[in-house]
């Protein structure tokens, strides 16, 4: 069974959302995009929103392009000079506006940053502390080693070494005494 | 404009703001002595715990320095406790440890030192990454003076950190405690 416009699911309905809007979406998608609309209160909130945002955007002011401009226009291409579309300029204002939302994301993120490092920055007193700190903790890292390196080399002098060493001058030296009492 | 337009401008901020900060406590060479609850905080005779800032103002500060500089400067975290073991239950202390050393070894690092002897204990763990040494970790105790725990985060070469442990000297170094909990 091939789908019927009733089946329209949301992530469909938000896609077609703003073609709707700007007049763009074929007329044989519209009703369905109505129906689900009347049966979805979220899709119908976001067209809502997005109709809000595109009347505030329409509602801005539009600078007339002076006519020495339109003239000199005019006479460079020799025809009609057509003003931009309404609505052509309401998409393109939204994506600056998408543009500027996401440069102001990204360098608020970056600056947001800086500003929290330079926030942070220690007196001379604390980095003096903290260089006498990194100092202590590299001398205890000394100690403990030290330490550690004694009783590793007694371990071998005396396991390793002496033992062995101790033995072999006690059986040589009884060997002797052996092949003396012989 | 559409919810998910919004959802992905708000985490480029985030990965702008956030991104650019790794967090110590995502580098390999970090473990996390803190957390483990090794030794009462209030009873420590010394604690360090440098990062961030206050460790780069520290590689400028010891320019006179040039190998303490050099090593510093490699480094993104130094966590020092000092805990003294007259009158204390050395025996939950050193189970502490050795629950400590398990999860060391659980989490790949690699034991350099090891010596128990006499009721001493001393471990030093090594953690690499991409073939490099990215952290160390020691754990130490000797009964009737004190345990030491150190993680130090960062770019290590156990030789220089050897001879700089040669060089200082607690005794002197040991004035330090106005500011032993300087975060």
């Amino acid at each position: 069974m091939s789908r019927s416009d009733h089946d329209l699911r949301c992530e469909e309905a938000l896609e077609i959302l703003e073609p709707y809007l700007d007049g763009e979406l074929s007329a044989s998608k519209v009703p369905g995009l109505r129906r689900h609309l009347e049966r979805c209160a979220a899709c119908a909130a976001e067209l809502e929103l997005a109709g809000k945002i595109q009347r505030e955007l329409r509602s801005l002011p539009q600078p007339d392009c002076p006519p020495e401009v339109l003239e000199r226009v005019r006479r460079a291409g020799g025809g009609e000079v057509v003003p931009f579309a309404p609505r052509r300029f309401a998409t393109s204002v939204r994506i600056a506006a998408a543009a500027a939302v996401l440069a102001v994301a990204v360098g608020g993120g970056v600056l947001f940053f800086h500003v929290q490092r330079a926030s942070d920055r220690p007196s001379p007193e604390e980095v003096a502390q903290a260089t006498r700190q990194a100092r202590l903790a590299f001398a205890y890292i000394g100690k403990v080693t030290r330490r550690a390196g004694l009783d590793v080399r007694d371990d071998v002098l005396v396991k390793r070494l002496v033992t062995p060493a101790t033995e072999s001058v006690s059986r040589s030296l009884g060997g002797r005494r052996s092949e003396k009492e012989l | 404009m559409r919810k998910p337009t919004l959802f992905a401008i708000a985490l480029l901020f985030l990965a702008a703001s956030s991104g650019l900060a790794q967090k110590v406590e995502n580098e390999p060479g970090y473990f996390s002595i803190q957390d483990l609850d090794l030794f009462p905080r209030d009873k420590l005779s010394v604690e360090v715990n440098l990062e961030g800032a206050l460790l780069r103002m520290v590689v400028e500060a010891s320019r006179d320095d040039p190998e303490f500089s050099s090593v510093i400067a490699g480094l993104r975290a130094i966590h020092v406790q000092v805990f003294p073991l007259a009158g204390a239950d050395t025996g939950s202390i050193r189970s502490k440890i050795g629950r400590a050393v398990r999860l060391l070894e659980d989490r790949g690092w690699h034991s350099t030192v090891k010596v128990r002897e006499g009721g001493e204990e001393t471990y030093i763990y090594l953690k690499e990454a991409d073939g490099k040494i990215a952290g160390l970790t020691l754990l130490s105790l000797e009964p009737g003076d004190e345990a030491v725990a150190i993680n130090i985060v960062g770019r290590i070469d156990p030789a220089q950190i050897g001879r700089l442990g040669r060089h200082f000297d607690i005794p002197q170094l040991e004035k330090v405690p106005a500011g032993k909990k300087p975060e």
